[in-house]
């Protein structure tokens, strides 16, 4: 894995031992919280320069106020969200798309599918999805007095439910996590067999949906047109690939961590369980503390951004669970508080480029800790068992095997 | 009280109709509306609450257009913008 020099414009005195990849409590760790881990961002300066902090091994400025993370990416033509993250595994430089086109190039495909995603489609989504996770949770509880959170529910819950708005049937669930799965977390070897095996999916099922449409996404997308023209094969995968990549592990996670709090936090589990109408804005304090992702811009040009020297080209690192952390911004920001009001964290990002999938991801979360609160008595993490977390671009949980005997 | 809406700003992070639906009312795409928002007497806690959830800063709130419509000792200035 190459790491680049830091760049002769960076200060040393800027340059710091810090990454989402390799500090403490970012590889795999058993009975880990890398995202307190993370926190220790804000004992030094604002801003700073990481050697070593994306998947590849590139350095990038890592921003560490949410003030100024909003600044970042609200400013679309000072810092790109072309970096061709996903193609670039392939040694390829296409986007994904809406995420890394930007305005005004982003507009148009933006506007199409914000209604796919919209509070109001949201809305009319919520019974099939609070159906999938009561069958999955009833299941559960019929089988014994303890899971693997993760296996049996949060991936087969959230996976499912974008499988299903993806227009694709759920017994390629376990082969699409698996996909998902190596491309975020595996070495330099699975990561480019992972996403040759996803764009030769996508690009499979447009051929298909175009000769044979459903009523699907897919199908949706395959006929769209933008500017009065239809969308080129390069569009469609683009589209293809984000939605396929976004939906696969970012609230499985979300939903892990959640519950693992809450399995180790059991006056707050009881609030809950005791005053379920309490879950909304709790949701919105454990999406603060545990977001999964970390946002990535390029510099289009030279610019001093509050005293950092950033220069055309370099790497700029919004990681939401430092932002979510900002003792500026939240009060005790170490402290997870469930009734916190006004919580405007920054789970889903900052810009034209905040989370397409917010309402859904929301939705599910509430919906998810609802319905395992309402039929799940007290759990625990079950004892001689550890969960292991890991850091990195997308942060994770695995092995969460909870207990209510 | 009157919110200003910098539509620019929004990005449809919808927070502030999650908290009052019938205050901040939002398009297809789940945007706000173009246009400020008057908001009526017995629900200026309630616009003021979705205005300060807004991630972005895009509702800012006016206090002083409804200072006009009543007294001023009915009215303390907060001095909150």
């Amino acid at each position: 894995m190459a790491i680049n020099p830091v760049p002769d414009h960076v200060p040393p005195e800027m340059v710091r031992d810090f990454s989402l990849f390799t500090s403490p409590g970012m590889p795999p760790t058993p009975n880990g919280d890398p995202h307190a881990a993370v926190a220790c961002a804000h004992d030094g300066p604002p801003i700073f320069y990481s050697p070593y902090n994306t998947q590849d091994g590139r350095g990038t400025w890592v921003i560490t106020r949410a003030a100024d993370q909003r600044k970042v990416l609200q400013d679309t033509e000072t810092f790109s969200s072309h970096r061709s993250i996903f193609s670039s595994i392939l040694g390829e430089t296409w986007p994904t798309i809406p995420l890394e086109l930007d305005p005004p190039a982003h507009g148009a495909f933006r506007s199409l599918l914000s209604p796919l995603l919209s509070p109001k489609r949201v809305t009319a989504l919520e019974p099939a999805v609070r159906e999938r996770a009561i069958a999955l949770i009833d299941g559960i509880a019929a089988s014994g007095t303890s899971c693997d959170v993760m296996k049996d529910f949060a991936f087969p819950f959230t996976v499912s439910i974008f499988l299903r708005f993806l227009g694709l049937p759920d017994q390629g669930l376990d082969t699409f996590v698996g996909w998902a799965k190596d491309l975020l977390h595996g070495d330099d070897v699975e990561r480019p067999v992972a996403a040759r095996k996803i764009v030769a999916f996508i690009d499979e099922l447009a051929t298909n949906r175009r000769k044979d449409p459903v009523d699907d996404l897919m199908t949706f997308i395959v006929q769209a047109q933008i500017e009065g023209r239809r969308l080129t094969d390069g569009e469609i995968r683009g589209i293809g690939v984000l939605v396929f990549v976004a939906g696969l592990d970012t609230v499985a996670a979300a939903i892990g961590f959640d519950l693992a709090y809450l399995a180790r936090n059991l006056k707050d589990q009881e609030l809950l369980r005791s005053e379920p109408d309490r879950i909304l804005l709790a949701t919105e304090e454990l999406l603060r503390a545990y977001p999964p992702i970390q946002l990535i811009r390029v510099a289009t040009k030279d610019i001093d951004f509050e005293g950092a020297p950033i220069r055309k080209g370099d790497y700029v690192s919004c990681a939401t669970m430092i932002a979510n952390r900002d003792p500026e911004e939240f009060e005790s920001p170490n402290t997870v508080d469930l009734a916190r009001e006004h919580n405007r964290h920054a789970a889903f990002g900052y810009g034209p480029h905040r989370c397409l999938g917010s309402h859904l991801a929301r939705r599910e979360i509430v919906i998810g800790l609802e319905e395992w609160l309402a039929r799940i008595p007290t759990f625990r993490i079950k004892e001689g068992t550890a969960p292991i977390t890991c850091g990195g671009h997308v942060f994770g949980i695995e092995n969460l095997i909870l207990d209510w005997s | 009280m009157r919110i200003i809406v910098h539509n620019a700003k929004c990005q449809g992070h919808a927070r502030c109709w999650a908290q009052a639906p019938d205050i901040f009312k939002l398009d297809d795409d789940g945007y706000i509306l173009p246009g400020d928002i008057q908001v009526a007497e017995g629900e200026q806690l309630l616009a003021s609450q979705g205005a300060r959830s807004c991630p972005e800063r895009a509702l800012e709130v006016d206090r002083t257009s409804a200072a006009r419509f009543e007294p001023a000792a009915m009215q303390p200035r907060t001095g909150e913008a």
